[in-house]
């Protein structure tokens, strides 16, 4: 079975949960990748993201305690599956292999 | 200070979002907004609700559907059966409710039927909103007053010298007349009208052209009705030709559709106007007034400018002479409507009973409603543990709502199929009252309404019972601990007093309209009215030399006791002059004398009583200048020896001869007005025969073989002169009529409110009395106990109504310049008669509740 593709910015996304390890949900995703990407990115496209992922089973879920913030309502943390990882991993490792193949030429 | 997101954007985005997506979307999107907050609360704001509407994607939208769907029906069949058994236990709510209901909705119904009815009345002429009735103010006796009667020139001169005239037609009134081809002879109501006729009114034409149908004077345009009546068939009628009064050939130039019943104007002929001219040249004076006259205004010409205009336009017609007739122009098609007028001022007409039936509809429906809301909650002692239970387990405030109002529409629609029975029962009936043709067509318009009116009268009966019954706190209902508001008895204790306030008043003034119309018709009138008919002097033969010929054989006939002929009609004004001159008048007088041709003996027939003098007789030749007067018209002249004085009528002299006393020749509305009789056989239109007592059958039948063999070709239409009196009580009559069976209505309402509290208050009290009852109170005791707080509330709708009633019964009675007193035993009777009412509805409750035993109210708890 082939298996599920991985957008752009989903892949992006993906990344995050797993750098943030345990502790990624939709706000903290957000303002890490507003840093790294250095724009405005709006929480509805990091929440359809998390969820087209969690659907094809790249990421997985779970909720947090109820804190006095946020209006009293809990986080949803986020973190990578192994199938996640392994299509991270496959992705990382094809573009390393097109990437060598690139011929060693000056561009200055 | 803690910051909230705007509340509009969230309770949309909970509305709309996936459950289980909610909770993390609205947490993170308000962790962003309050972040965000601390540096610019607007941009923040506005950052939020734009994010909330990017989430309005396929993939965050709640499935409302399927989410549903397999407990909707499962609810609603359910629903269906709790509401089956909830009606199947409390049947006589059940049928006080479908009773209640059903009268109010039928009450309804019936009167939007008729208030639609009337304000299409001649609304249906496709130049409506430019088409216009010219008509007059008229100063008399130092008042104006207003007539429909213009003179007969003034169409065409408003047509031609008035820019904003595009045309003006000249039209008679409808009259009978005879019209006959190859032997058939039919009465028909026929008008004169002006060429341009059907430039102005939309009555469709199935053969010839409307602006050619009545260019020729001796065209007769009919309707398709009478071309079958006269030819049998429709086809080919153009150009047959017609007999009018066994005198004119006419030719036929059209066929016309028959009039709509919401035409005012009915008619089944047309004839040219300059047909009426021919031998009537006072139609072309302008000091005389008979014919209508309509205007056509150019599109966006500005009617009160032109009636400035037109005020004087009569005058200066007349150079002068003419002062006292200003012209104006109304709407057509308010006319019907709006076609009182006091003083020169509109003051209404069947618009006060169109707007006065259109609130009763209202009322009907909402006390039918309230007293539904009423014994409901009073019936919801014993749905409290159902409720109790079903909230217990999980039913949600919004299924009970759901539950109730369900039950209240259900209730609606069985009503709603009970009151189109009812009208359907009702329509013929109330036709003949109204004097109407409606019909029950369910049209899409009609289904429309009648599912609109349903439903809301469903939703509006059921909101209350349906909110106050799942507004209940389930511990508080299963414990059996409830107080109820007081301010909730005050409310239902108020609607019985206001039902019976209402009853009240209608009772009075069914009591004073039929002692009022009682009055009238048995009122002496000051001449003889039984026994009595008239008929038109028409054709050939009566209206030459013949009349004389044929009065005296008609005086031979056994049976009939006195024949002569008058020009009047002794029903309402009939011809009128001011061209009566005496001594010492002021000569811008222009008050009209009713003026009355008779022929000898008709003052006797109609047994009206001499003062002084003399009435007309063959013995003296001079009687053909002679004149009598009635008493209003000597005391309004001031003459204090009328008999011998000369005055003069129409230029010429003429001596008074007689004075008869006051008779009643307009309805009992107006004052005696000042009257003349001058003898005038030609000049007389109706011919009277008086009949003996009990034999009127056949006398009748000998007048018509002898009419029909001296007058062939006219059919013999004759009418009772009594009959025709009643005749001008109809709108009475017809009042009467209605109000008696609104008093009926309502009374059958109020008692079914009344009812409803009954039943509360024995059942809310059936500790008390069974405590009572054991202490050794009597079953009389109970009942008075009981009795006395209806007896209360119905004395206090008395004491309410009494004082509305006696300013309405006197504000109706001023109508009538003749009418009874009223009298104290209406009111007292009125009000006593509710009050039984009252006892007899409540007495099944109260003896039931005083009657029961003790131990089954007490045994609970």
């Amino acid at each position: 079975m082939k298996e599920p593709s991985l957008g752009e910015f989903e892949e992006l996304v993906l990344l995050t949960v797993a750098a943030q390890h345990n502790e990624a949900y939709g706000v903290s995703i957000l303002e890490s990748l507003e840093e790294h990407l250095n724009k405005k990115i709006n929480i509805s496209a990091i929440h359809v993201a998390l969820k087209r992922m969690e659907e094809k089973g790249f990421v997985k879920s779970r909720f947090g305690g109820i804190t006095s913030d946020r209006g009293g309502r809990r986080k949803k943390f986020y973190v990578i599956t192994a199938l996640g990882k392994r299509v991270l991993d496959q992705q990382y490792a094809l573009r390393t292999s097109i990437y060598r193949q690139i011929p060693k030429i000056s561009f200055g | 200070m803690k910051t909230t997101p705007p509340k509009i954007a969230l309770s949309f985005l909970r509305w709309f979002c996936r459950e289980d997506y909610l909770e993390e979307v609205e947490g993170d999107l308000t962790e962003v907004f309050e972040k965000q907050h601390e540096q610019s609360p607007a941009k923040a704001r506005w950052k939020f609700t734009w994010s909330v509407a990017r989430y309005f994607r396929l993939e965050f939208i709640k499935s409302f559907k399927t989410y549903h769907s397999a407990n909707i029906m499962d609810m609603l069949s359910h629903n269906l059966l709790v509401t089956y058994r909830s009606f199947k236990r409390n049947r006589t709510s059940f049928f006080i409710n479908l009773i209640g209901l059903s009268t109010g909705l039928a009450c309804t119904l019936l009167i939007y039927l008729w208030v639609t009815d009337e304000l299409a009345m001649d609304q249906f002429h496709k130049k409506s909103d430019r088409l216009y009735q010219v008509m007059e103010h008229r100063e008399q006796a130092g008042k104006l007053v207003t007539f429909q009667s213009t003179s007969g020139p003034t169409a065409k001169a408003l047509a031609e010298e008035m820019p904003e005239v595009e045309y003006a037609v000249t039209a008679t009134r409808p009259y009978k007349y005879i019209l006959s081809h190859d032997n058939t002879d039919i009465k028909a109501i026929g008008r004169y009208v002006g060429k341009d006729f059907y430039a102005l009114f939309s009555y469709p034409l199935l053969q010839g052209l409307p602006n050619q149908v009545l260019s020729d004077k001796s065209s007769i345009v009919i309707s398709e009705a009478l071309a079958i009546s006269l030819f049998g068939t429709t086809e080919n009628a153009v150009g047959k030709m017609v007999e009018w009064q066994h005198e004119k050939q006419y030719q036929v130039s059209g066929v016309f559709k028959n009039i709509p019943p919401h035409s005012s104007a009915q008619f089944d002929f047309l004839l040219s106007f300059e047909a009426y001219r021919e031998g009537r040249s006072w139609v072309d004076e302008w000091g005389n007034t008979s014919p209508m006259t309509y205007a056509l205004l150019k599109q966006g010409a500005n009617v009160d400018q032109f009636n400035e205009k037109i005020a004087d336009f009569i005058r200066d017609k007349t150079d002068g002479k003419v002062i006292h007739r200003t012209m104006f122009i109304t709407p057509y098609a308010e006319r019907y409507l709006h076609g009182k007028y006091e003083n020169g001022v509109r003051t209404g007409g069947r618009i006060t009973y169109v707007r006065l039936f259109s609130i009763i509809a209202v009322f009907t429906l909402i006390i039918a409603c309230i007293n539904f809301m009423n014994l409901s909650t009073a019936r919801a002692t014993r749905r409290f543990k159902e409720v109790g239970i079903r909230k217990a387990i999980g039913a949600g405030r919004k299924s009970l709502i759901v539950q109730y109002l369900g039950e209240s529409v259900l209730l609606a629609f069985l009503s709603l199929l009970l009151a189109i029975l009812l009208i359907w029962l009702a329509l013929p009936r109330f036709n003949e009252i109204t004097n109407k043709q409606l019909s029950l067509d369910l049209t899409p318009e009609l289904t429309l309404v009648l599912l609109g009116i349903t439903a809301l009268t469903g939703l509006l009966a059921g909101s209350y019972p349906a909110l106050y019954l799942s507004g209940f706190d389930p511990v508080a209902i299963l414990k059996g601990k409830l107080n109820r508001s007081l301010g909730e008895l005050w409310a239902r204790q108020g609607l019985v007093v206001f039902q019976f306030t209402l009853s009240i008043i209608l009772i009075v003034t069914v009591v004073v309209v039929y002692q009022q119309i009682e009055f009238v018709q048995t009122r002496n009138l000051g001449y003889d009215k039984d026994n009595t008919i008239y008929f038109r002097k028409e054709g050939k033969n009566l209206n030459s030399n013949g009349l004389e010929t044929f009065l005296s054989e008609l005086k031979r006939i056994p049976g009939v006791t006195a024949a002569s002929s008058i020009g009047h009609d002794m029903t309402g004004h009939n011809s009128g002059t001011y061209r009566v001159i005496w001594e010492g008048r002021d000569p811008n007088d222009r008050t009209e004398f009713e003026a009355v041709s008779v022929n000898y003996d008709m003052i006797e027939l109609l047994d009206i009583e001499i003062e002084l003098g003399r009435t007309f007789s063959p013995d003296f030749a001079s009687d053909s200048s002679g004149i009598i007067f009635n008493e209003s018209a000597i005391e309004y002249m001031g003459l204090e020896n009328p008999i011998g004085e000369v005055i003069e009528l129409w230029y010429k002299k003429r001596e008074i001869i007689g004075v008869v006393k006051d008779f009643h020749f307009e309805s009992l509305h107006e004052e005696v007005k000042p009257l003349f009789f001058y003898l005038a056989p030609q000049r007389t239109w109706n011919v009277m025969a008086k009949m003996e007592e009990g034999r009127e059958r056949e006398t009748l039948d000998q007048i018509q073989a002898f009419y029909r063999e001296f007058n062939p070709g006219f059919p013999f239409d004759y009418q009772f002169l009594d009959e025709d009196y009643k005749a001008q009580y109809e709108a009475e009559q017809r009042v009467s009529t209605l109000s008696r069976y609104f008093a009926g209505i309502a009374v059958l309402i109020s008692c079914l409110g009344l009812f409803g509290l009954a039943t509360f208050a024995a059942e809310k009290r059936l500790k008390e009395i069974g405590i009572r009852k054991i202490l050794g109170a009597g079953s009389l005791r109970i009942v008075s106990l009981l009795t006395l707080d209806f007896t209360r509330m119905v004395l206090l709708s008395v004491v309410i109504a009494l004082p509305v009633s006696y300013f309405i019964a006197r504000h109706w009675l001023e109508g009538f310049a003749f009418r009874i007193e009223l009298q104290w035993w209406f009111f007292a009777g009125a009000g006593l008669l509710a009050l039984i009412i009252a006892w007899l509805t409540i007495s099944i409750q109260t003896l039931k509740a005083a009657q029961t035993n003790p131990v089954q109210s007490l045994k609970d708890e």
